[in-house]
């Protein structure tokens, strides 16, 4: 008889998070918890409370304030009275308290609760930055420090409660509910907490060993850091491996793909619960932590289930890559010749009738790549020209120009001379025009050519 | 959202604001200025219309008092104007809000509208609108000082242009 609970009126599930008290009361509403008069007082209530709030949001200056801005202001009311009524430990109390008290006192405790929360967020980012991963990836460090410091600047939390301010790029694994305000910068920063607790366990070095098996680049990707990790720890247990150094092997793969192959979400769930669960032995995990492993898992069973599937498991348990280990090539693009013989050969090349007559021009008189990639930029040569002239050149040459005229993004050509985009092009459609493998060959010469001496 | 502020404009506020306006007859009758009832409604109409087309909101009995209170004494307003001078100063004041940006507060703006009304534009309401605030909107705009003006400027640049094509 003891488990026997009150019946609840209205549910949580139904109520939105953002907009707690207009749903709350949209549902008291409908279920006849609060008659129309009462709905009436409440809305006029918080009409006087807005005729208050305009009056000290002008300064006691203006009369009239523009729509948006009252709009605004109804919403931070609004949403601040929603922040203490979800203190309540359900709806239905929440309503009683609607009827009890006046929106006033409704919105002064608040107020209260978000200069609480205002605080309690600020000592929680204090701790996250002290404890920060040490990684390359531009958008954790510029998100998690320098966004949520932004957004502490902008907070004005007495008429624009409900404003987020920044994007919070970085994004975390668990779905976020939809909050606004400091509601959602405080469910952020949970999980940025607890997400660090966990990547914390394992080295610098072998997480960024792993996230290069992600991509090479992963610095400049906007990905989350946590599952890959997790996914990763859990693969090595899953398959034998050393857990701590998230190294697995190609024939990882294959096992755990056995392991998956056939098997329905709920079960792949099951068996990444269990390897929570022993996860646990082999590190420092505290009860919350575990929680939000656990939380993370469905999200990663959907996403196994889908590899298993489609064949591409190797995308969901990374196996580490080493760049430093890769082959490095250096090309020298040789000495400059003498400025003023420069421009004596380049106006002869100029004033060539014939394309034969440059070729040659070019061939006798210029002894570096470094001169010739100066002629190729400053000669005003046409597309079949520069083909031309490509095509007198051996792969290694190519490759040392493609490396350092990359074809060129939309936005990098505003910062490029006319010349230098032709060029890229013009690399572009003589490696189209190659054979495949012989293309490929000078991409991975490219690829590798580390530091190019001029 | 929309019909909870829509409540302010219900028949209470429209009566509380024609009390006020009402009201403001006790002072103005000494310069011959008097609002009937009617006139009154049609004023507070005005003002919500004006509110309406600038996409603002009043809370309160509104400016149409303190809009009187301080043009009845001015020389050219007179019982035959009286009306629909406040009529037109009511929708300059609101589009001139907006203009402003909200930068200047209720009672400056009707003061500086006052001695424009009475000074440089000698009672002319199309200046006031079309000069004088459209001056002073632009410099609270740019940060320039209230009184700026670039006439000066402008006609320099002209003689400059008549010059250059000789």
């Amino acid at each position: 008889m003891e488990d026997i609970e009150k019946i609840r009126r209205i549910k949580r599930e139904t109520l939105s998070s953002e907009y707690y008290f207009k749903s709350l009361l949209e549902q008291a509403y409908v279920l006849g918890m609060l008659s129309e008069t009462q709905l009436e007082k409440i809305q006029f209530d918080c009409l006087s409370l807005l005729a208050k709030q305009t009056e000290r949001y002008n300064s006691g200056g203006s009369s009239s304030i523009r729509v948006e801005g009252a709009q605004s202001l109804l919403t931070s009311i609004m949403f601040t009275i929603g922040v203490w009524l979800k203190t309540y430990p359900n709806p239905d109390e929440a309503v009683a308290a609607i009827q009890k008290e006046s929106m006033y006192a409704l919105y002064q405790a608040g107020r209260e609760r978000i200069d609480g929360l205002i605080k309690s967020t600020k000592v929680l980012h204090s701790s996250i930055i002290g404890n920060l991963l040490e990684t390359e990836n531009v958008f954790y460090r510029s998100t998690i420090v320098d966004g949520i410091k932004g957004f502490f600047k902008l907070y004005y939390p007495e008429f624009a409660a409900q404003e987020i301010h920044i994007t919070a790029d970085y994004p975390v694994h668990h779905m976020m509910e939809r909050l606004v305000g400091i509601e959602f910068i405080q469910k952020y920063l949970e999980c940025i907490y607890y997400e660090n607790l966990f990547c914390a366990q394992f080295s610098a070095e072998n997480v960024h060993h792993l996230l290069c098996g992600y991509d090479e680049h992963y610095e400049e990707l906007l990905i989350n850091i946590y599952e890959p990790l997790l996914s990763a720890a859990i693969g090595c247990l899953l398959s034998g491996k050393d857990v701590h150094r998230l190294e697995m092997a190609p024939s990882s793969i294959q096992i755990l793909n056995d392991l998956f192959r056939g098997k329905r979400r709920t079960e792949i769930e099951e068996i990444l619960r269990e390897a929570v669960s022993q996860l646990s032995g082999q590190m420092e995990l505290t009860e919350p932590l575990k929680r939000y492993l656990r939380g993370s898992l469905p999200q990663i069973a959907a996403v196994i289930e889908n590899a298993v599937l489609l064949q591409t498991l190797d995308r969901v348990f990374i196996l580490p890559k080493y760049p430093k280990n890769n082959r490095k090539l250096a090309f020298s693009f040789g000495e400059k010749m003498d400025d003023e013989k420069y421009r004596k050969i380049l106006e002869e090349i100029r004033q060539c009738r014939y394309l034969t007559d440059q070729k040659a021009l070019i061939k006798s008189e210029v002894h570096s790549l470094a001169d010739l990639e100066d002629i190729l930029l400053d000669a005003e040569l046409r597309e079949e020209e520069i083909l031309s002239i490509f095509r007198e050149l051996n792969p290694a040459e190519i490759a040392a120009l493609v490396k350092k005229h990359p074809m060129p993004s939309a936005l990098d050509q505003y910062e490029l001379r006319e010349s230098q985009i032709v060029l890229g092009e013009c690399l572009q459609k003589f490696l189209a025009a190659l054979p495949a493998k012989e293309r490929d060959l000078i991409k991975q010469a490219a690829a590798m050519l580390d530091s190019i001496e001029i | 959202m929309g019909s909870e502020l829509s409540l302010f404009s219900g028949a209470l506020v429209e009566k509380q604001a024609v009390n006020e306006v009402m009201k403001c007859n006790d002072l103005t009758v000494k310069f011959g200025l008097v609002l009937t009832e009617v006139q009154a409604l049609a004023l507070v109409a005005t003002r919500s219309f004006a509110l309406k087309e600038n996409g603002r909101i009043e809370f309160g009995g509104g400016v149409i008092d303190k809009i009187i209170k301080e043009f009845c004494n001015s020389p050219y307003l007179s019982r035959h104007n009286y009306e629909d001078t406040m009529h037109e100063l009511l929708e300059i004041f609101y589009y001139y809000k907006n203009e402003t940006l909200d930068l200047m507060g209720d009672d400056d703006l009707i003061k500086y509208m006052k001695n424009a009304f009475n000074g440089t534009c000698q009672g002319s309401l199309e200046l006031l609108s079309g000069r004088e605030l459209y001056k002073l909107a632009r410099n609270l705009r740019y940060g320039y000082a209230l009184d700026y003006s670039d006439d000066v400027i402008q006609l320099d640049n002209d003689e400059e242009d008549e010059y250059g094509r000789y």
